[in-house]
């Protein structure tokens, strides 16, 4: 997966046009957007080309130049909106900003101008302007379908794992071994109650059965011999 | 599931939603689903000089991953009611 923008020309060898897509990793194409003109951050608008939305990523092939084409993955949008404000930008389209992995000396937008080398990745900004914009409200549905379709991914491992040792107050026990330095605790009337409540993680569902207490009341007889000579045994 | 059930409750009001690249957008929180997207109504940028293309949109899907701070309305939080529902949440009960 590659985050940003980027550069995006396989098209299909059937002569459709349409772009390859990843089948083996599921990717389907969701809705095609013919006669849609593209412009990157501040550059002026690229047209005609066609938007084609798959279940993973927006790519807009040129209808004329055959080698030009961009694509971005669902993943990096940060948000997407329907922009029909003229003074925002000339014509309704779509709005989108694309996450961009920052750079210390990067904050002018120097390398968004017309410019012969243009970094794709740093692009911020893309409007996406269908010539029909009674287009534009479709064309947000089903950016918003496919953006749900591509939460961020989750490690299956921590996913898995139960045991996140997190301390939820103050007043929670390491239930789990250990008992000497803390035998000075109170830790309960009963000593054999459970602490706590848990919905079946093994490690905090661990009973505290032993009781561990370290009173001078319960120490052997023998070593209060001294001090109670004058005293009853209880 | 917490937080996603608090928002489905806030849907209708006014939120300002702070990306982690700084935007700051405000608007009428329409829907929201299990990752925390936002969909937000009426949106306007609340500083422009840093997206000053971005003056107002009407609608904007806003993805959960990128969201550092949802500003709710002061009289939209019970914090005592969000922090005992989160510890319940977090010990699985």
């Amino acid at each position: 997966m590659v985050a940003g923008l980027r550069e995006f020309a396989l098209r299909s060898g059937d002569g459709s046009g349409k772009p390859v897509l990843d089948e083996s990793s599921g990717e389907e194409l969701m809705h095609v957007q013919p006669s849609v003109a593209v412009a990157l951050g501040n550059r002026p608008v690229e047209f005609p080309g066609t938007l084609y939305i798959t279940s993973r990523k927006l790519i807009w092939l040129s209808d004329v130049d055959m080698a030009k084409g961009y694509a971005v993955d669902f993943l990096s949008i940060s948000l997407h909106a329907v922009s029909r404000d003229p003074e925002a930008y000339s014509s309704p389209c779509i709005y989108t900003q694309i996450e961009v992995e920052e750079d210390e000396d990067d904050d002018d937008d120097s390398d968004t101008e017309s410019t012969e080398v243009l970094d794709l990745s740093k692009i911020r900004e893309m409007r996406l302007v269908p010539s029909d914009s009674t287009q534009l409200e479709t064309m947000f549905d089903v950016f918003c379908e496919c953006a749900e379709l591509n939460p961020e991914p989750v490690d299956e491992e921590e996913e898995e794992e139960s045991g996140h040792n997190w301390v939820f107050s103050a007043d929670q026990m390491d239930v789990r071994g250990g008992a000497d330095e803390d035998a000075e605790w109170q830790i309960s009337q009963s000593p054999t109650s459970v602490i706590g409540h848990s919905n079946g993680d093994e490690g905090l569902a661990q009973p505290m059965l032993e009781l561990q207490i370290n009173d001078q009341r319960f120490e052997d007889a023998e070593e209060m011999v001294h001090e109670s000579e004058t005293k009853d045994h209880h | 599931m917490l937080f996603f059930s608090y928002f489905k409750d806030l849907v209708g009001q006014e939120v300002t939603v702070e990306l982690k690249n700084d935007l700051a957008i405000r608007g009428t929180l329409h829907s929201v689903d299990q990752y925390l997207n936002i969909k937000l109504e009426n949106t306007k940028v609340v500083d422009q000089d840093k997206y000053p293309h971005m003056l107002s949109v009407r609608n904007c899907f806003i993805r959960g991953s990128v969201v550092r701070y949802v500003q709710l309305p002061k009289d939209g939080v019970d914090v005592d009611l969000l922090h005992d529902a989160a510890r319940r949440e977090a010990r699985g009960g």
